[in-house]
């Protein structure tokens, strides 16, 4: 399941080039008085539109003792206000044939609506009323609380994948809170309280941190006015304290072995690695694509149909994280197969790039797929609302344009450098996980 | 997962879109002279285009003791051509950052490619050659069965794939849709390359085929580029394969799988009617109340008031050959009684009472008004055209959805719940620890 993430993630990372039409299309971008962040794209392609708002706030705000508070949070989210009740917010959107959703990540919290345009301004209403006025009832509380312990069974504590994913990430963060997982470890969920959870309300669920995107068939500047008068009147909090904690620098190989009842063995490997912030990350990027994307890639190729030892294996790097992450690699043997096996041609693999340059072949394609994924994400107001986020959490929406130019610019010399620095013993994280008998 | 998943996509293509006012045709409509059916919808902002060809070549058509064939079948297409080996084909689609997949289900098989515009001519040449000329190469053959069979392993620790390989056998003992479209562990085991040419053979010809292609093509470029590809394929005199089997009757058969799990998965299920049948309407109203959204009756008794599970809810699949209603439920293993209780309950007042006037409203409100939200990208829009043509739905069917939605009473509700939600008339399968004493946490 959290391989699932890393790739929803990866997919995310894409680059948005815009074609020549759409390079005419203004972003509105404006901070209200409150210091809410507003972005408005139009799209008037089809009679939809995307209504995002993204709270800076996720699971690396967490402290020890309440980890899952961000996601519990965002549960109780859809719980009810004064105005609207339990259950009202969800069902008012169904009711105008809107689909809503939610997702917290390390770093934020985001909630979304997708709905025909001319359903737009109870969408702008409700999301300032639940912002502003959320009740968090005791007894919603202790039932959600109970939701949550069952969607962690169902993603971690019964999946394998899910598990060990969390062991390997718990294994190479010893001081920063991306080893504590976003679900939560089943021992604090039982414990958090409403107090805590009003707590952490009260500090990150403010409109100055907040970002409020939407893309779709409107107006933009009528659509700003109905945000500044639902969202304005919102006071400004003080700001959210910064995370100030570093994760000290790894200085020898890390590994953990999970038994489960499972069919087959996983094997996760993970190497601390920067964040958009460096001027490697391009080449992480593309590095990823070439190691993991589609059947012409470096794993796929090698270790799936060359050897014939794995059913799949990939590599994943997240572009957009707020802090210094991990580079993923993963492969799952085929019967008969060890994990020591896929360990040492994870290993094989890592080698090879670090000591010949992939072809040309390899680095076009990988280029040419990050910007056609790029072009395919224009098709739908959904993505294009959620990239510009993206880009605009990394320190301004502008920051896409950038983006491909960057991509385009990797060199092969850069991706063997990148594997040297990065894919070193000192940094390695192994997790395996082996079938019970 | 492939089989669950399968389903969900089915059951998304169930509620098939309803338009606003008055809309002019979603697509032309066009069958060429030897049977394919051409669709075209375009779509000229985003230079890109989604071309879905739909062969009927699904597992339904497996020979009893081969499930798994069609499935064999769909993934070696693209593992070797007349003119380009499977890697070659891999490195050809995605040199462009395009895509090319060829996926089976239980009625048919879709192969799906999507490309940027200027990338056209490549994508419909490599289309073209996976579904006229595939080789199927001995060591792909072999290759694939040994990966699918690891995959079926793998999906054997999966409790939702356990559940509903286990359901769909219990729910259809004597037709083709018991048996998972991926095969199993020993039928898969006995698939060579001879079955596989047997199988492409009968099943892979144009008069079976429909190919949708949506987003910045005219319909003028799209037929003359099937044409030049797809016009000179023979339709064979035979007729086209025919399923026969007898249509499912209900059972409440039972079964319990145990795994060591903190959460045990429970699926119910029955078959119904199909999509083109006129009570069809008022069974995904009286789905989506049951079991739809967050106002929905399980939502609300398991979910928000009894706290017991993180997912619940049901949903009607389509077929061609009849639709499967179906119920889902995850909670911890202790909890397992008490949830199934709720369920069974609330599927039982909707037939012995009238849903309430805002239950009903409610629902025709979400299935209505989210319509748009399923044609909004090239790529649903090619699926949803896809599904209409098979299901002989009609192009307008956005409008027939709405106007026949709108017209569902709550006697309608009712009466079909009587029968499409009968407690009595479902399988069931859990998957947990169910043995052990009620686990603490």
């Amino acid at each position: 399941m959290r391989r699932a993430v890393l790739v929803v993630l990866a997919l995310a990372t894409v680059a948005f080039r815009p074609t020549p039409a759409a390079a005419a299309d203004p972003v509105l971008a404006t901070t209200l008085d409150n210091g809410l962040r507003v972005l408005l794209l139009e799209d008037h392609r089809n009679p939809v539109a995307s209504f995002q708002i993204w709270y800076r706030v996720g699971s690396r705000n967490e402290v020890r003792g309440a980890t899952g508070i961000a996601h519990f949070l965002e549960h109780l989210m859809f719980k009810g206000t004064p105005r609207y009740g339990r259950g009202q917010y969800s069902q008012l959107i169904e009711q105008n044939g809107g689909r809503d959703n939610a997702f917290t990540s390390h770093d934020v919290t985001s909630y979304f609506v997708d709905i025909a345009v001319d359903k737009l301004d109870r969408v702008i209403e409700l999301e300032a009323d639940r912002l502003a006025h959320l009740l968090l009832d005791p007894s919603d509380i202790e039932s959600e609380r109970q939701v949550v312990m069952e969607e962690r069974r169902t993603r971690t504590d019964d999946d394998p994948d899910g598990a060990l994913a969390e062991e390997t990430s718990a294994l190479a963060f010893r001081a920063h809170p991306y080893g504590a997982p976003i679900i939560g470890w089943m021992v604090d969920l039982q414990r958090i309280t409403r107090d805590e959870i009003a707590a952490f309300h009260r500090t990150y669920y403010l409109a100055n941190n907040a970002l409020v995107v939407a893309v779709g068939d409107f107006d933009a500047h009528e659509v700003l006015a109905k945000i500044g008068a639902a969202f304005g009147p919102i006071p400004r909090g003080p700001a959210p304290p910064p995370l100030r904690v570093t994760e000290p620098p790894q200085s020898g190989e890390r590994r953990v072995t999970l038994s489960r009842q499972a069919q087959l063995p996983i094997v996760y490997l993970a190497y601390h690695v920067p964040n958009a912030s460096s001027t490697d990350a391009s080449a992480l990027e593309v590095l990823s694509t070439v190691l993991s994307g589609g059947r012409a890639s470096r794993l796929y190729q090698r270790l799936v149909r060359e050897r014939q030892i794995a059913l799949s294996a990939g590599g994943d790097y997240s572009y957009f994280s707020a802090d210094p992450y991990l580079f993923w690699f993963w492969a799952t043997p085929l019967p008969g197969q060890t994990p020591e096996t896929l360990e040492r041609a994870l290993l094989e693999e890592m080698r090879s790039l670090q000591q010949e340059l992939v072809s040309d072949e390899e680095l076009a394609r990988a280029k040419n797929q990050i910007e056609a994924a790029f072009v395919f994400q224009e098709d739908s107001v959904h993505s294009r609302a959620s990239l510009l986020t993206r880009f605009e959490l990394l320190g301004g929406h502008h920051l896409k344009d950038q983006y491909v130019p960057r991509i385009r610019a990797v060199t092969a010399e850069q991706l063997k450098l990148a594997a040297t620095t990065y894919f070193t013993g000192e940094r390695k994280n192994v997790g395996v996980l082996l079938p019970k008998p | 997962m492939g089989y669950a998943r399968r389903l969900l996509v089915l059951a998304w293509l169930a509620l098939v879109p309803a338009a606003a006012a008055a809309t002019p045709p979603i697509a032309h409509r066009e069958v060429l002279p030897n049977g394919i059916v051409l669709l075209v919808a375009e779509r000229p902002a985003v230079p890109i285009v989604s071309v879905r060809a739909y062969v009927r070549a699904g597992s339904v058509f497996d020979p009893s003791g081969s499930p798994g064939l069609a499935n064999l079948t769909a993934d070696l297409l693209t593992r070797g051509t007349t003119r380009r080996s499977g890697e070659e084909l891999d490195r050809a689609i995605e040199f462009v950052g395009g895509s090319l997949d060829a996926d089976a289900g239980r009625d048919g098989t879709t192969v799906g490619v999507s490309v940027l515009k200027k990338d056209l001519d490549l994508g419909l040449d490599l289309l073209a050659e996976v579904i006229r000329t595939p080789t199927f190469p001995d060591a792909e053959v072999a290759r694939r069965v040994t990966e699918l069979k690891a995959a079926i392993r793998r999906s054997m620790e999966n409790p939702e794939s356990v559940a509903s390989r286990e359901l769909m056998q219990l729910v259809y003992p004597h037709h083709p849709y018991g048996h998972p479209v991926e095969g199993t562990l020993e039928s898969v085991g006995t698939l060579d390359r001879e079955r596989v040419l047997d199988f492409y053979r009968r099943h892979f010809r144009p008069d079976a085929m429909i190919v949708a292609l949506v987003g910045a093509v005219t319909v003028s470029e799209a037929r003359q580029a099937i044409l030049a590809r797809f016009g000179n394929w023979e339709r064979p005199d035979a007729p086209t394969p025919a399923v026969s089997a007898p249509p499912p009757t209900p059972s409440d058969r039972t079964k319990t799988i145990e795994r060591e799990l903190t959460q045990a998965t429970v699926y119910l299920g029955r078959p119904a009617i199909r999509q083109n049948d006129p009570d069809y309407f008022a069974l995904v109203v009286a789905d989506y109340v049951l079991g739809g959204g967050s106002a929905s009756r399980l939502y609300m008794k398991v979910r928000e008031e009894a706290g017991l599970a993180y997912s619940v809810g049901s949903h009607v699949a389509p077929g061609r050959y009849g639709a499967t209603t179906l119920i889902s439920l995850q909670t911890r293993n202790s909890e397992v009684t008490t949830a199934v209780e709720i369920v069974r309950r609330q599927m039982q007042r909707m037939s012995t009472e009238p849903v309430l006037a805002q239950e009903l409203d409610l629902a025709k409100s979400y299935l209505i008004g989210s319509f748009p939200l399923r044609l909004d990208t090239s790529s649903k829009v090619a699926s949803f055209l896809i599904g209409v043509e098979d299901g002989g739905l009609g192009l307008d069917y956005a409008d027939t959805f709405r106007r026949e939605v709108a017209r569902v009473s709550a006697e309608d509700v009712r009466r079909v719940s009587g029968v499409y939600f009968a407690p009595a008339t479902f399988a069931s399968v859990t998957v947990g620890d169910q043995a052990s004493a009620p686990k603490a946490d």
